[in-house]
């Protein structure tokens, strides 16, 4: 019996670091820790340094960005962003580009996921929207401006 | 208490779009309190997961400018009868979690 019970558990861990090994599964996909290096940054570039190790996304029609030309209320912005034309989507970072902190969220997708977002979020005054998607590797972007008549930040 | 998260679903051609309202206060940590000239302190939802049958679709990070009792529209490949799971915590480390079984 001893013996049956340790082959069993031997047999498990073999497999658990096979699957390390192999890159199924990988260190961001098992820790979902907060990045707080990309959510302090106060520009948008260093931001998207602190996620991607890189700033220099293009602009792609793919990315379909869905933001009110005015806001009359910057506190509750509807933004969508729909890159389900894109195959390969990892993740979808959206971005406010003079709010304090820059960064408004990040979605990492998994198998089971389609590229698409959508939510309300703050911002303080008129300023740029930003949506970036990464697929294999690679940054594409959409940009659109929001005229803010009230701000969302307090004050 | 955990967070109050209401969400609705429905699967179509394979592909469910599942919209949640959650009601939390979304306090940034950055918005001044007039009469004291301190900041109110943060608290915000930072970590949102979606998972599908239990196993995790969509992992999001939030920064607290997303606005007061958020909505959140996302989508993930799942057929009738797939549990969707969604789990939060706010950097205070209250948490919150509701399923919903796709129709």
């Amino acid at each position: 019996m001893k013996r049956r019970s340790f082959l069993k558990g031997t047999l498990a861990t073999g497999a658990a670091a096979i699957a390390v090994n192999a890159g199924l599964l990988t260190p961001s996909t098992v820790l979902a820790d907060w990045n707080s290096k990309a959510f302090n940054a106060k520009t948008t570039d260093d931001a998207l340094n602190a996620l991607y190790g890189a700033s220099n996304a293009t602009t792609s029609g793919d990315v379909v960005l869905k933001a009110p030309a005015i806001a009359e209320n910057g506190a509750v912005t509807p933004v969508t962003v729909d890159a389900s034309g894109i195959t390969g989507v990892e993740s979808i970072t959206i971005l406010a580009s003079k709010n304090p902190i820059p960064l408004v969220c990040e979605y990492t997708f998994g198998a089971a996921a389609v590229g698409y977002v959508s939510t309300r979020i703050k911002m303080g005054q008129t300023m740029d929207v930003i949506a970036v998607v990464n697929a294999g590797g690679k940054l594409l972007k959409a940009e659109q401006e929001v005229k803010v008549t009230i701000g969302g930040c307090g004050g | 208490m955990s967070i109050n998260i209401r969400m609705r679903g429905a699967s179509k051609g394979g592909v469910a779009e599942i919209k949640a309202l959650i009601k939390h206060p979304m306090e940034s940590g950055v918005r001044m309190d007039q009469k004291t000239g301190k900041p109110f302190p943060a608290k915000y939802i930072d970590i949102l997961t979606v998972a599908v049958n239990g196993t995790t679709a969509i992992d999001a990070q939030w920064s607290g400018a997303i606005s007061a009792n958020p909505y959140v529209a996302i989508q993930v490949k799942a057929n009738a009868g797939d549990e969707i799971t969604i789990t939060l915590s706010d950097n205070t480390g209250e948490k919150g979690t509701e399923s919903l079984k796709l129709k």
